[in-house]
């Protein structure tokens, strides 16, 4: 059936069926996948895949279910399964739907060139990429990665209240991991691209960025233990503020694991700090016109010049506060309920680029890379302990590369040490973004 | 589920370009969970998942597609796209699809699907009430309840079409015991290819009873001592070992790639002679049993080793072509996300002679690791290691004080060589088992069994 008559059916079904409200979340998307090795396609993955999330009230109470078949009957069962759940549930744990104040629209994001590439086209594209990463570096011997993939998705959601919503966007991802080798060391190196511009991908240029950040960590040493004056790179940043990102969510602090409760309009950040979440973010490797709630979403400053102006809400933790939802309300798939999750989420970039942060630094360490997040960092205390790796910073400038080293400290702290933002903005693939931070010290255990 | 002409179709496009097999896979799935925390439900979920996998072969090439849009349209469309990623002329034509006949392995009951939630809850909260009830110190409890009803059909262009329903229901207990400055938890999980009578075959209320003592007697236990030593596996989850160490290695996934220690060594002494190991994909019930696997191959019983010898891998299609062996019914996946490959199925240690008694009887100091907890592999090597969950030393053939925080290591293949005394009390424990194509239920098991020495770790 066609989504949007499966999704009407499904509604008048479920309120003729004594549900006082509910929604049909709608979710497709389309991945093809190609990875070369060796000059060869090695695996291949072309696969559509489409369902409906339900979630309505039944008896006061919010019950869920799901489907990934679209038929007649589907629709029955659906609204038979979730009243079954909901009864079982306790009334607290109510979620209220969101009553739109316009009907909504559709959010039409496709780029049609992609849409025209055709299986061959990527392949070749993918070829280059492991060409040129092969020769982009004297010691890289192999791939250890290197995929193209190109996404389309379609997220649609009607509720009973009115709301009815829809956006599709396409997207192309590149990656490719090299492998470097010296004598017994054996370093990867990892280069991505995403967007939307075919034409403005350089697939040659991907692979050679990779082959050098693989060659470049070669011939590494440990260094001394201590505590150094820090430049961590936009990606390390971007991994903190991934990971630490619940402590800014509204259901972690009413649960009480963030430390940043009762702290809005405090100062919990260095000056320089001001941190964004920006769905609507154009170029981002995020967009979402709204939530899976419905909520429109917004962009928002999170920290702003290093006060807290906000935390994020879905529909439920914002009724516990009493305000409205920031549109943050998010589930991770169909079979999940929803939670609260960032889109593009990112530290705003200041003047200055990388290497004069480095100059200002003069001496210390540069990180490149962290390792370990999801064991060594505790998201309730803020602690982390992590493997990194980097180069030595010397009069200025980057030295010798550094390896098996774990770096130490507190998310909290580290926002109140930073000394500076850089420049040169880095986006994760997951839309969670950084310049280069200067940090004034961070503990490092090595030799 | 879908119509034959459909399905002959689709096959029929996959195979333009010059594949020599084509399949598909499609599969409709009911799952039921519900989970309560302390007696009160905390989550009730429940869905359906739909798919088609659509796989060809281009001699020892595997291309893999899938969908949840199974039209006749999108289904040709998506055998086309994918046919098209090789050049060629077409090599081989769509075999006339026979229905094969299928075995019932699994009788139901109660088809837990029709079983009202409400129901289940029941038993949920009765084996919570139990688990508080056992003990003061016990302070949390998880109970829950699954049931999976899948519906399969597998089709290829060698001409068979095979179909089967598949129904499991697992029931889980946790019981966490506390003191002012310690956590402990037992747990226990048994499950089966069995509907809603689960529940009634089974004492929820002992199990839970079960779940809470292990928290109990860890609470008060002192630090395992650290050492060599000899160990005695109790009969159950201890199988687990076994399963981790020794069966991936055995798998066709491990052994094409000659990636397995067991790799070229078919019909060599690999273990002590005590050691019989079986993996059987028929056992009445079991929780990894079905009527086929998932290239429509019947399922069988695959005598593994045999009195210390090596008789068999567990092969599927593809592997078994890049080896020149035959499938032995052994290829499963999570579901149509997933290209199937060799897995196991119930897995065990055949019985002994020897009574525990006997065992624990020979042993005068030991390790007895009661309830096994989860580990990890290294697949390359057979390295392992793996937590005790409930363990006990053994003093002058006696069981003696509880230890906690035992930890057993070695290598899978130095291991099996060490089995000095197997019992005669064969039983089987449910899991589920994590490998590339994705995560099924399998049974491990094992009778008591007494390995000579091996290294324990602890910090007492």
């Amino acid at each position: 059936m066609e989504r949007s008559e499966f999704q009407k059916k499904l509604i008048g079904l479920a309120l003729a069926e004594g549900f006082s409200d509910c929604e049909a979340y709608y979710r497709e998307n389309r991945h093809f996948e190609v990875m070369v090795l060796e000059g060869e396609i090695s695996d291949y993955e072309n696969s559509g895949l489409r369902g409906v999330a339900f979630r309505g009230t039944f008896a006061g109470r919010t019950g869920y279910a799901y489907t990934e078949r679209m038929e007649e009957e589907d629709i029955s069962y659906l609204v038979r399964s979730a009243k079954e759940n909901a009864v079982l549930l306790p009334e607290s744990e109510r979620e209220r739907l969101y009553a739109p104040e316009e009907a909504g629209g559709c959010w039409e994001k496709i780029n049609p060139h992609l849409e025209q590439l055709t299986a061959e086209e990527k392949v070749q594209a993918a070829k280059r990429m492991e060409a040129a990463a092969l020769q982009g570096a004297d010691q890289v011997v192999s791939m250890d990665y290197c995929v193209l993939g190109t996404d389309w998705t379609e997220t649609a959601i009607q509720n009973s209240l009115g709301l009815d919503v829809c956006c599709r966007r396409n997207m192309v991802t590149a990656y490719v991991c090299a492998i470097a080798k010296a004598g017994d060391e054996v370093k990867t190196g990892a280069h991505f691209w995403k967007g939307q511009d075919w034409h403005s991908f350089d697939p040659a240029a991907t692979g050679k960025q990779a082959a050098q950040m693989a060659a470049s960590h070669l011939g590494a040493g440990g260094m001394a233990s201590g505590r150094y004056g820090v430049v961590l790179e936009g990606r390390v940043m971007a991994s903190f503020l991934r990971v630490f990102a619940p402590v800014f969510y509204g259901e972690t602090v009413q649960k009480g694991f963030s430390l940043l409760e009762g702290k809005k309009d405090e100062k919990i950040a260095a000056d320089c700090v001001s941190l964004r979440d920006d769905p609507l973010l154009e170029t981002g490797y995020v967009y979402a016109p709204f939530d899976s709630e419905g909520v429109p979403c917004r962009n928002k400053s999170v920290i702003e010049k290093g006060v807290l102006k906000t935390f994020l809400y879905n529909l439920k933790s914002a009724e516990k506060d009493g305000i409205p939802s920031t549109g943050n309300g998010f589930k991770a798939g169909l079979t999940s309920p929803v939670k609260t999750a960032v889109t593009n989420f990112y530290l705003e970039p200041g003047k200055r680029s990388r290497e004069e942060l480095l100059a200002e630094l003069g001496s210390g360490l540069l990180i490149t890379d962290i390792t370990g997040l999801h064991a060594g960092a505790n998201t309730v205390s803020g602690d982390f302990s992590l493997s990194a790796e980097g180069f030595l910073v010397e009069k200025g400038k980057q030295s010798r590369p550094v390896e098996q080293i774990t770096v130490a400290g507190n998310f909290y702290e580290l926002l109140e040490n930073i000394l500076e933002v850089g420049s040169d903005l880095y986006f994760a693939g997951n839309g969670t973004g950084s310049p280069s931070v200067r940090v004034r010290e961070m503990s490092v255990a090595g030799e | 589920m879908l119509k034959k002409s459909v399905v002959e179709n689709t096959l029929t496009a996959a195979l333009e370009t010059g594949a020599d097999f084509a399949e598909l896979y499609v599969e409709e799935t009911r799952r039921n969970q519900i989970g309560m925390v302390n007696g009160a439900v905390e989550t009730a979920l429940g869905g359906l998942d739909y798919g088609a996998g659509l796989r060809l072969f281009f001699g020892n090439r595997v291309i893999y597609a899938f969908t949840n849009d199974t039209t006749e349209e999108n289904l040709i469309r998506l055998a086309k796209e994918t046919a098209a990623t090789t050049k060629g002329a077409k090599l081989y034509a769509l075999q006339e699809l026979h229905r094969k006949y299928c075995r019932g392995v699994n009788p139901i009951a109660m088809y837990p699907n029709g079983v009202e939630k409400a129901k289940k809850a029941e038993y949920l909260a009765a084996a919570s009430a139990a688990a508080f009830a056992y003990d003061s110190r016990i302070s949390q409890t998880r109970t829950g309840f699954l049931d999976v009803t899948k519906d399969v059909l597998v089709a290829n262009s060698l001409g068979v079409w095979a179909e089967e329903q598949r129904v499991r229901s697992r029931f889980t207990v946790e019981a966490v015991a506390s003191s002012a400055s310690e956590k402990q938890s037992g747990h226990q999980g048994p499950g089966g290819s069995v509907g809603f009578e689960l529940l009634r075959q089974i004492d929820v209320e002992e199990e839970a009873r079960k779940a809470a003592k292990t928290a109990v007697t860890m609470l008060s236990a002192k630090p395992c001592p650290a050492g060599r030593m000899p160990v005695v596996i109790d009969n159950g989850f201890g199988g687990v070992i076994f399963h981790e160490a020794c069966g991936h290695g055995l798998e066709a996934t491990a052994v094409a790639r000659n990636a397995s220690v067991f790799a070229g060594k078919l019909g060599q002494e690999i273990a002590s002679p005590l050691v019989t190991a079986i993996d059987d994909g028929t056992i009445p019930n079991g929780w990894g049993s079905a009527n086929m696997d998932d290239e429509g191959t019947p399922t069988r019983r695959n005598v593994l080793i045999e009195n210390g010898v090596l008789k068999s891998y567990l092969i599927d299609k593809m592997n078994g072509r890049k080896m020149g062996m035959e499938p032995t019914g052994s290829a499963r996946r999570e579901n149509y996300r997933f290209a199937p490959t060799s897995r196991m199925t119930n897995t065990f240690l055949a019985p002994g002679t020897s009574t525990p008694e006997e065992i624990i009887g020979a042993t005068r100091l030991g390790l007895y690791a009661k309830q096994m907890g989860g580990g990890s592999v290294d697949p390359a090597t057979g390295a392992f290691n793996f937590a005790v969950l409930e363990a006990y030393m053994i003093r002058n053939g006696q069981i003696c004080e509880p230890v906690r925080g035992a930890t057993l290591i070695g290598k899978g293949a130095e291991t099996l060589w060490k089995i000095d005394m197997v019992g005669n009390n064969l039983k089987r424990a449910q899991g589920m088992c994590g490998s590339i194509s994705g995560s099924i239920p399998t049974d491990v098991g094992q009778p008591m069994i007494r390995v000579s020495e091996m290294t324990v770790g602890g910090r007492g």
